[in-house]
């Protein structure tokens, strides 16, 4: 249901069948680590006005978003009895817009993963077959938009942790340009390549929810001063004109023949609509190093960022004779062996002797890869591709390990966005044997309209928007 | 496939202060494998004269603000999330001894 639909019906009663839905879902999703207690919220909505832009509307976090008084784990054993004493900058924006926040949705611990098959309250099931994954890291929130449970989700994108589970649960998932939304208070994975994404059931919610996300905050050096536009009420689809990049390197290396018919079908209806339509094919050689430089940065970067998970102050804390001790004791039982595994990948990128080679190495071909994608942003207003090689990988699938490096571009193209801070967003664009896939857009920094624009172009061809999953409770 | 050895592995765990198992020390092998060889095509790829990328945006964000006291926690609130506490102070293991 959109946020409009909401509107319609009485707050408390939204609200209580959101957070029913969200429990009696809870069995056969796990999508929820942390209930909410509403009763406060909805007292507070007397202080606010009700023509705010969320004003009584039900919507989830990701559970690396810091709320004050309320368990924030990051699906991490590390973090299970930690309970933040101060708010997110998104949080303050939501509560302000007249938002109830209803659950804390599980994610890949950390953020560190694609499957969300790696949380310490156990994998997530995608909704339109629970014997598939969600998605990760933000499975928690891209299932309870699938599902109907509420029509906004927070999430955060550091590889594709909006996009790709938005292609696998068919909701619009977006990553805005890097500084358009602060990051203050939002537990990171890797400071270059992190963003607070999210997830609606349509494009005309997601541009009012950047409107509410979005605008400067000194508490994160890295947030922008650019004005915040009136995105939903500047929603134009008349796409004539408009100049689509599509990029070959990722649909030449798809191999599923629907997959393929589906987002040319969708081509020749922009097409058909006044859009240029082109082909442009980025230096492969480049493409083909997508993936390890984003394992160098992310885990570097990671391995400083969570260095103050040491048992001591917060989290945590094992038994031991010295400091170091608790320490060690507490980072080996406290993490996964996945996150281990990512923070001894990080630390051998960042020793002194490897900084140069590796590590700085890493940082200049995520410039050059930059500005393929740059120069053709120069030609075009948006490069367009296929989200995801394919539907949802099954559960069995991927804990077989069946899956890696099957599609080396495919897989990881939207990685593409976080080198480059560029805005990118997924939305569905049909489905397979009932299940839904995919495309993902690129656009100019801050110009998060034309996606928005294009989108709702694109939902009037395939008429998918509000499309929900039925979950057998 | 070249990859790295036993105590090397160990030695980076230690030095971000974790252990790992003898099966964890395979999987890393196993991954390592990959990686080195990884790494090794990205050093084919010729960066002479590239700016390593740090930041996606390169304009000036950073500010001075006043030097105005703001944003400060109590210190209940600096403790609550902290297991072992005495007299108002974080409790650990004696360090000088």
């Amino acid at each position: 249901m959109n946020i409009q639909k909401l509107r319609e019906q009485d707050v408390r009663k939204r609200c209580e069948e959101a957070l029913a839905k969200a429990k009696e879902y809870q069995k056969e999703l796990n999508a929820v680590v942390t209930f909410y207690d509403i009763e406060e919220q909805l007292q507070n909505l007397k202080h606010i006005k009700e023509d705010a832009p969320l004003y009584g509307i039900p919507v989830v976090l990701k559970d690396n978003v810091s709320t004050k008084g309320i368990r924030t784990t990051a699906s991490s054993y590390m973090l299970d009895n930690y309970i933040p004493v101060y708010d997110a900058h998104i949080v303050e924006k939501l509560k302000q817009a007249g938002a109830i926040m209803i659950a804390k949705a599980s994610m890949d611990e950390l953020g560190m993963g694609g499957t969300n098959l790696n949380a310490h309250t156990g994998k997530v099931r995608n909704p339109w077959d629970s014997d598939r994954i969600s998605g990760g890291s933000s499975g928690g929130s891209a299932v309870l938009v699938a599902s109907d449970v509420v029509a906004l989700a927070i999430g955060s994108d550091t590889g594709d942790s909006v996009r790709k589970p938005a292609a696998f649960n068919g909701v619009v998932g977006i990553k805005p340009t890097y500084g358009r939304i602060s990051r203050y208070g939002m537990i990171p994975y890797a400071a270059s390549l992190d963003h607070v994404g999210y997830f609606t059931s349509e494009v005309k919610d997601a541009a009012l929810a950047l409107e509410v996300l979005a605008g400067r905050d000194d508490r994160d050096a890295t947030s922008s001063y650019e004005e915040v536009p009136a995105y939903s009420q500047n929603i134009d689809s008349d796409i004539k004109g408009k100049k689509i990049a599509v990029l070959d390197n990722v649909m030449d290396e798809i191999q599923d023949e629907q997959v393929k018919q589906n987002f040319y079908e969708l081509m020749q209806k922009l097409e058909k609509r006044g859009a240029i339509i082109e082909h442009v094919t980025f230096d492969d050689k480049l493409m083909q190093m997508l993936l390890p430089v984003y394992f160098i940065i992310a885990n570097a970067e990671a391995t400083s960022n969570h260095s103050n998970l040491d048992g001591i102050r917060f989290g945590l804390r094992e038994e031991g004779n010295t400091l170091e001790e608790i320490m060690i004791h507490s980072r080996t039982k406290g993490f996964s062996s996945n996150v281990r595994k990512r923070f001894i990948i990080g630390s051998y990128a960042l020793y002194t002797e490897n900084q140069d080679k590796i590590y700085k190495k890493a940082q200049q071909v995520r410039r050059l890869i930059v500005e393929e994608l740059k120069r053709t942003l120069d030609m075009y207003d948006v490069v367009i591709t296929c989200a995801a090689p394919g539907v949802a990988p099954t559960i069995k699938d991927c804990e077989n390990g069946k899956l890696s490096n099957q599609y080396q571009v495919a897989d990881n193209h939207m990685v593409l966005g976080n080198f480059s801070g560029y805005p990118s967003m997924t939305m569905p664009s049909g489905y397979i044997n009932g299940l839904p896939i995919g495309v993902n857009m690129t656009a100019k920094p801050f110009d998060e309209q034309m996606l928005f624009n294009i989108g709702v172009a694109i939902e009037e061809e395939t008429g998918i928007k509000n499309c929900c999953a039925e979950v057998k409770a | 496939m070249e990859t790295l050895d036993k105590e090397y592995i160990k030695k980076l765990a230690h030095q971000i202060m974790m252990d790992v198992n003898e099966q964890e020390i395979e999987d890393i092998q196993a991954d390592f494998a990959v990686l080195l060889s990884q790494i090794k095509q990205l050093q084919e790829i010729d960066t002479e004269g590239v700016e390593p990328m740090v930041y996606p945006f390169e304009q000036e964000v950073q500010y001075l603000r006043e030097d105005v006291v703001e944003h400060v926690i109590s210190q209940e609130d600096a403790l609550c999330n902290v297991k072992e506490v005495s007299l108002g102070h974080v409790k650990l293991p004696k360090v000088v001894k």
